[in-house]
C-alpha cells in the first residue's frame, strides 16, 4: 500500500493544479469547451483524493489528523468538496477558480512535508475524534468558501459602483447570487462547526484527563461560533443585506483563522498534539 | 446561378429614402403577383425599418436589376427618387449578400438578432403566395443556417449594444431574480418604452410607469402589463422600487440626493439600481456615493456598448468565413443540378430493364424465389449505378469540370442509347424534376 500512498501523494498536487487551470481557462474564456468538463476534472480529483485519504487511514491505522500536514491534505479535500457540493446544488460555476486555489496551496504544502506516521498517541486513533476534527474542518471550509464569495462580492460591488465593466463584471454571477452563496456557505459551516463542538463537548472530557472548559482553543472556537451565529441571526431576523453581512462574515473568517493559529502558538492546551 | 436582386439599406441611402421604399406586409402581398407576372419565377421580398431587399430568379435573360428598380419605384410611386440609392446584385454576389444580411453583419446594429426572424418571415410570405421554389428555398435555408451559426459559433450576437439593453445587463449583475423586483420607469418616451419592454422580457413582473402626461404612461403600462404612478408621487413612493430607469426630457433633476437618501433609509438600505438615460440627467449623480445605490448614466452605459461592439467587430471575419463555407456548399449543391437529369434518365433506363426482365420470370418461379430475385436485381443495379452516380455528382459539385461532365454524360447516353437531352439541363428552374 505504501507505494500507492506515495504515488497519490505526489499526484494530487498535479491534479489540483490541472483542475485549477481548467477553471481558470473557463473563467478567462467565455463559452469555453470546459464549461461542463471542468466539473468532471474536479470530481476525478476529489475521488482520487478520497481514495488516498481512505488508504492512508487504513494503512496507518489512524485518521489523517495527527499532524499539520495531514490536516492540510484533509483541508484541501474538504474545501474543494464543499465547493463541489455548492456548485452541484446551485449550478453556479463562475467562482470555483478562487476556491480551488486554496486546495492547491494546502495540498502542495502537505505533499512536500507529510510523513508516514505509524506510531501516534492512542487517542488520535479514535474515530469520534476523527469525526470531531473532520466536521470542524468542513465547517472551516464552509467559512473559507463564504469568505471567498464575500471578497468577490466586494470586488464586483466596487466595479459596478465605479462603472468598471471588465472581466470580473462579465464572468462573475450577480451580487445577489454571490451574497446568497456567501450566506449558504456560512450556514453550512456553522452547522458543521456546531456538530463538531457538540461531539467535542460530549466526548472529549472523558478522553482527555486534562480537559478544561477554559481551554483557549475551545473559548476561541466558541467566540467564532457566536460571531457567525449573530451574523446569521442579523441576516434572518434584521434582514441585513449586502456589504454589512459580507463584512460580518469576513471578520468571522479572519477571527476563525486567528483562532486556529494563536492558541496553538501562545497557549498550552490539551488540544495541542503537534 | 441567375439570381438577381436590389437592396436599399442604411449603407446605400438616408432614412427618408429607406422609409419611402419600406414595404408593409400587405404591400408585399400585393407586390409579389406583379413580380411573378413580369420578372421572377421565384423570389423573396424582405422589408424592415432599415432595409428593403428584393431578390429572385428571372423569368428570362432579358430581366435586369434596373427592371426591379423601375417596378419598385413605380409601385411605391416614388418617381422623384434617384435609382442610385439601390445597390444591385447578381449571381454569387447576390447569394453572398443574402447570406450576409441573415448573419447580421450587414445590419445597422451589428449582429442584430431580429434579422434572422425577419428573413424567415419574408420567405414564409413567399411560400404562402407560391413565390418560392427549390433554389430560393435552398438559398434561404442556407442563409438561416449562416445566421444560426453566426449566433452560436461567434461573439457576433453577444452583449448589449443598445442603451436600454446595456441598462438591463447591469441590473442583471445586481439582482438574480428579476421577477420579484419592482421597477419604475420615469418617462414614457421611446427610450423609456424600450427599457420597459426589455425589463418585461427579462421577467420583471411589477413594472410601474410614471410620466408627466398620464395618458402616455397608461399606454405604456398596458404594453408591459404594468401600472402607473402619478408623476408627483414619485419621490414619496421611491423607496418601494428596486429598479429605476429615468428617461425624461426634464431640464432639472427629478430625483436629488436627499430624495434617494430618504428612500434608502425607508427601504433599510436594500440595493437600488438607478439608470439615468436622460440628457440632461434626471437624477443627481451624487447618489452614487450612497451605499447600495447603483447609479449609471448614459456615459457608463456606453462603456458596455463600446466594449461589446468592439467584440462584435472582431467576429466579422469569422462570420465571413462561415458565409464563404456555406456558399461553397450551396454552389456545390447547385452544380449537381446539372447532372440530375442524366442520372435520372440512366436510373429509369435500368429500372425499366429490371422491370421487364422480372416480368418475364414472374410466373416461372415460386413467389418466394421471385422476391429473392427481385431483391438481388435491386442490389445489383444499386452497385452498378453507384460509382457513375457518385462520380458525376462529385464532378458537378466542384463546379469546374463542365467539359468533363458533358463528355461523361454524352458517353453514358450513347453507350446505353438514351435520348440526348440539352446538356446543361433545363431542370434548374423546374421544381418538379428536381424533387
Amino acid at each position: 500500500m505504501l507505494p500507492i500512498i506515495h504515488i497519490l501523494n505526489y499526484l494530487l498536487p498535479f491534479l489540483y493544479i490541472l483542475t485549477f487551470y481548467v477553471y481558470y481557462y473557463d473563467f478567462m474564456h467565455e463559452n469555453s469547451s470546459f464549461n461542463n468538463a471542468k466539473r468532471i476534472f474536479l470530481f476525478v480529483t476529489l475521488f482520487i483524493h478520497l481514495i488516498y485519504l481512505l488508504i492512508r487511514t487504513a494503512e496507518f491505522n489512524h485518521p489523517p489528523i495527527t499532524t499539520k500536514f495531514e490536516i492540510f491534505t484533509v483541508l484541501a479535500f474538504t474545501i474543494s468538496f464543499s465547493y463541489f457540493l455548492l456548485e452541484l446544488l446551485t449550478d453556479i460555476r463562475g467562482t470555483g477558480l478562487f476556491i480551488i486555489i486554496f486546495s492547491v496551496v494546502f495540498q502542495i504544502i502537505s505533499s512536500f512535508y507529510i510523513q508516514d506516521l505509524l506510531v501516534v498517541k492512542e487517542v488520535l486513533r479514535n474515530r469520534l475524534l476523527g469525526l470531531h476534527v473532520i466536521s470542524a474542518l468542513l465547517g472551516y471550509s464552509g467559512f473559507t468558501i463564504a469568505a471567498v464569495h464575500g471578497v468577490l462580492f466586494l470586488i464586483l460591488y466596487k466595479d459596478i459602483k465605479l462603472s468598471k465593466f471588465g472581466l470580473i463584471f462579465n464572468r462573475l454571477p450577480s451580487l445577489e447570487t454571490l451574497e446568497k452563496l456567501n450566506f449558504y456557505s456560512v450556514i453550512i459551516g456553522f452547522i458543521l462547526l456546531t456538530f463538531s463542538i457538540i461531539i467535542g463537548v460530549i466526548w472529549l472530557p472523558g478522553a482527555f484527563p486534562d480537559f478544561s472548559y477554559y481551554d483557549p482553543k475551545l473559548i476561541a472556537t466558541s467566540i467564532i461560533w457566536l460571531i457567525f451565529g449573530i451574523g446569521i441571526a442579523t441576516k434572518v431576523i434584521a434582514k441585513w443585506y449586502g456589504k454589512k453581512v459580507i463584512i460580518f462574515s469576513l471578520v468571522g473568517f479572519v477571527l476563525a483563522i486567528l483562532s486556529l493559529i494563536i492558541p496553538n502558538i501562545f497557549a498550552k492546551s490539551f488540544h495541542s498534539f503537534y | 446561378m441567375k439570381l438577381l436582386g436590389v437592396s436599399i439599406n442604411h449603407k446605400t441611402s438616408p432614412i427618408e429614402v429607406r422609409e419611402a421604399f419600406h414595404l408593409s406586409r400587405d404591400e408585399i402581398i400585393h407586390f409579389i403577383p406583379l413580380l411573378k407576372e413580369r420578372l421572377f419565377t421565384q423570389g423573396i421580398i424582405l422589408s424592415t425599418c432599415n432595409r428593403t431587399e428584393i431578390f429572385g430568379l428571372p423569368k428570362s435573360n432579358d430581366v435586369s436589376c434596373n427592371d426591379i428598380i423601375k417596378h419598385i419605384i413605380s409601385y411605391k410611386n416614388s418617381h422623384g427618387i434617384c435609382a442610385d440609392h439601390f445597390k444591385k446584385y447578381f449571381s454569387r454576389n447576390a447569394v453572398k449578400h443574402i447570406l450576409s444580411v441573415a448573419s447580421g453583419i450587414d445590419s445597422l446594429i451589428l449582429g442584430d438578432s431580429q434579422i434572422l426572424g425577419q428573413v424567415k418571415e419574408a420567405f414564409q410570405l413567399s411560400e404562402d403566395h407560391n413565390f418560392s421554389g427549390t433554389i430560393m428555398r435552398k438559398i434561404i435555408d442556407t442563409s438561416i443556417r449562416v445566421g444560426k451559426r453566426a449566433i452560436h459559433e461567434t461573439e457576433l450576437g453577444k452583449g448589449a449594444v443598445t442603451v436600454s439593453y446595456a441598462a438591463v445587463q447591469i441590473i442583471e449583475k445586481i439582482f438574480t431574480s428579476l421577477y420579484t423586483k419592482n421597477a419604475l420607469i420615469i418617462g414614457a418616451g421611446e427610450t423609456g418604452e424600450l427599457a420597459a419592454i426589455h425589463l418585461y422580457d427579462r421577467g420583471v413582473e411589477n413594472i410601474f410607469i410614471s410620466n408627466r402626461t398620464d395618458e402616455r404612461a397608461e399606454l405604456l403600462a398596458k404594453k408591459v402589463s404594468g401600472k402607473t404612478v402619478p408623476f408627483e408621487d414619485i419621490k414619496s413612493r421611491l423607496y418601494k422600487f428596486d429598479i429605476i430607469v429615468s428617461a425624461t426630457s426634464s431640464e432639472e433633476f427629478i430625483l436629488d440626493f436627499d430624495n434617494v437618501k430618504t428612500a434608502m433609509k425607508r427601504r433599510r438600505h436594500n440595493p437600488i439600481v438607478i439608470t439615468d438615460i436622460a440628457i440632461p440627467r434626471d437624477v443627481d449623480p451624487k447618489v452614487k456615493k450612497l451605499d447600495n445605490v447603483f447609479y449609471n448614466d448614459i456615459d457608463s452605459l456606453h462603456i458596455i456598448i463600446d466594449d461589446n461592439l468592439r467584440k462584435r467587430k472582431l467576429a466579422i471575419p469569422i462570420v465571413e468565413k462561415i458565409v464563404h463555407e456555406e456558399m461553397s456548399n450551396l454552389f456545390a449543391w447547385y452544380n449537381t443540378l446539372e447532372v440530375v437529369p442524366t442520372i435520372k434518365v440512366i436510373r429509369d433506363f435500368f429500372k425499366k430493364i429490371e422491370k421487364d426482365e422480372l416480368e418475364k420470370i414472374k410466373h416461372k418461379v415460386t413467389e418466394e424465389d421471385y422476391h429473392k430475385i427481385e431483391e438481388m436485381t435491386k442490389r445489383l443495379l444499386g452497385r452498378i449505378l453507384h460509382n457513375p452516380t457518385i462520380k458525376l455528382r462529385k464532378l458537378a459539385e466542384s463546379g469546374t469540370h463542365h467539359e468533363e461532365i458533358n463528355e461523361d454524360t454524352m458517353i453514358l447516353k450513347e453507350l446505353f442509347g438514351l435520348e440526348n437531352r440539352p446538356k446543361n439541363g433545363t431542370p434548374k428552374n423546374d421544381d418538379e424534376e428536381l424533387n
